[in-house]
């Protein structure tokens, strides 16, 4: 195991010196060229959405028939790590985001929903489309105050306040969601899975209740969590996901104002080694139970999540077991209904009976990769109905959440760190 | 160039100050009385779907920063418009549920209501038509 981690720090040590010196002599060019292509880019691509989906969406489609989609790109600078490409010490090219899906309701209480995703992310991820959801909605029943029914095929897993939107820039008031609970780099296991899902729905004098119960396949593709999981990140071998379950109960006092819900999900997966790989096949379980609370005035929207996670990674036995941390709290305050300022402090611990990271030191990586506590401040403006621009600022204390594939080597990332964000969005 | 952009905020937070007296709207094959407010708020927050009927309800609205919006989402729903974009947009872009079809002007809300059956909208005056009709609900 130890051979190979070394491997890796040689690989990056070599590779260090030339990278930073082509950033160096060519960086103001290459900004230069990059925003220019960029705005070019998205001045046609937008105005061919701007003008022809509503249209088309008039003149072509009946009721039954809805198509919706979005355009976010991200741009990050840091003082330190990276986040999404080179960001350090420059600005990287980011988050793009591209999604599109369209809705289809032949009967009452029939309805058929999928959508596209594309996402580029840093240097590593050079994009990839793929199908975020695909989905028949059969309501068995619907009366004046509720509804039960299935749906079946791609769904998206309900999973706190953010999880079945965490991609749509629009729907959450910071560029990045709280990483300790939404990470980024376990993203696979969260976003969707393929099988069935039961819901119920019911409105009552006191509040309305709702209840999702998902059993289904998510995504195998894992290699972000490699070095978490199995304590390297060169691990050649392949992981398998089982069948998971993701429930959700949550409550809403007067269609949202008050917010309150209870998320639990059990995954399961697989390792296979490659042949002579110094790791042993193992199976890993991760349970995190989540209450999350919101309250949605006219000026002031506050948010708090709890998670607490059960974690059983097979290749770490016998110290395998261990439970992790992670909450915020969010402050949100409209200074007019288009301008909304964002505060939050966000923590997570990676094992709570190691809350220092002795552990990771034990395993040859610094301490603070077993911690994060960030500090957030963003301002978001919704500029038009169909367009947004936000900016945000992070103070963060340890790389728990730090992306891997961005930061090879845990060894040359560095503590206390700054992170600049700025961010577009367009949706129709 | 700050300049403008406050001019803009200003000229938005106006525009969102004025009042209308907004009405709600349904298509003649609605002929349903036993709503009340709650039963209003729960169609525009896509939670009812059909009529007493069972037909399924199609919802009309206009755009987020349209004044006449503004006024029905606060004053007829009691709701911030923020608020009903954010339930909107989580159906929309999650797979759960369509979102309100949305139109640019009253006169196509007109229209639209008049030729859709089981369909609700909002609007300042409701037309003298066999079509369109106010929704009374207490």
């Amino acid at each position: 195991m130890h051979s190979t981690i070394n491997r890796g720090i040689v690989q990056h040590k070599l590779l260090q010196p030339r990278v930073r010196c082509v950033v160096s002599l060519t960086k103001t060019h290459y900004l230069i060229w990059y925003f220019n292509r960029r705005i070019l880019y998205w001045a046609f691509q937008l105005n061919l959405m701007v003008w022809c989906c509503p249209v088309m969406a008039e003149a072509i489609l009946p009721n039954s028939i809805q198509i919706h989609g979005f355009l976010t790109q991200g741009f990050f600078h840091s003082t330190d790590n990276n986040v999404y490409g080179q960001s350090d010490d420059g600005i990287s090219p980011g988050l793009t985001e591209i999604g599109a899906n369209v809705s289809y309701q032949p009967l009452n209480n029939l309805r058929f929903a999928a959508q596209g995703l594309f996402r580029r992310a840093g240097d590593v991820d050079t994009g990839s489309l793929r199908l975020d959801y695909g989905l028949v909605d059969w309501t068995i029943i619907e009366h004046n105050t509720g509804k039960i029914g299935l749906r079946a095929g791609r769904i998206k897993t309900p999973f706190g306040l953010y999880n079945e939107t965490r991609d749509v820039a629009f729907t959450h008031p910071t560029i990045l969601l709280p990483q300790g609970i939404y990470f980024d780099r376990s993203r696979s296991l969260l976003l969707s899975s393929d099988g069935g899902s039961f819901y119920a729905e019911q409105r009552t004098e006191f509040g309305d209740f709702a209840f999702k119960f998902n059993v289904g396949i998510p995504s195998n593709e894992l290699d972000e969590i490699k070095t978490v999981v199995l304590g390297t990140h060169n691990a050649q071998g392949d992981f398998e996901t089982r069948p998971s379950i993701a429930a959700q109960l949550s409550y809403e006092i007067n269609n949202g104002e008050y917010i309150v819900a209870l998320s639990y999900l059990d995954m399961a997966f697989d390792y296979s080694p490659v042949l002579g790989e110094d790791l042993r096949k193992s199976t890993s379980r991760i349970k995190p139970l989540m209450i999350s609370a919101q309250y949605n005035g006219e000026k002031i929207t506050l948010t708090g999540e709890y998670q607490y996670r059960w974690n059983n990674f097979g290749n770490f036995a016998p110290f395998g077991k261990f439970a992790s941390e992670s909450w915020y709290v969010e402050a949100s305050y409209r200074i007019i209904p288009e301008l909304q300022a964002t505060v939050r402090y966000d923590s997570q611990v990676m094992d709570i009976d190691d809350r220092s990271g002795e552990g990771a030191v034990a395993l040859g990586f610094p301490r603070y990769v077993a911690y994060s506590k960030d500090w957030v401040f963003g301002l978001r403006w919704d500029i038009a109905p169909s367009w947004m621009i936000r900016g945000e600022y992070h103070k963060v204390h340890g790389t728990a959440w730090l992306p891997q594939m961005d930061n090879l080597d845990p060894n040359q990332t560095v503590q206390d760190w700054d992170l600049y964000g700025l961010q577009l969005s367009f949706k129709f | 160039m700050l300049a403008y952009i406050l001019s803009v905020l200003l000229v938005f937070s106006f525009s969102c100050t004025q009042l209308y007296a907004v009405e709600v709207v349904v298509n003649k094959s609605v002929t349903t009385h036993k709503n009340n407010a709650e039963d209003i708020r729960a169609i525009f927050t896509l939670k009812k779907r059909v009529w007493a009927d069972g037909k399924t309800i199609q919802v009309y609205t206009l755009a987020d920063d349209n004044p006449v919006h503004v006024s029905f989402v606060k004053h007829v729903l009691r709701m911030l418009p923020y608020h009903i974009r954010r339930i909107w947009d989580r159906m929309t872009f999650s797979g759960m549920g369509n979102p309100p079809i949305e139109l640019n002007s009253e006169q196509e809300m007109i229209q639209r209501i008049s030729s859709t059956p089981d369909s609700i909208g909002y609007l300042t005056v409701t037309p003298k038509s066999d079509d369109i009709h106010a929704l009374n609900y207490q």
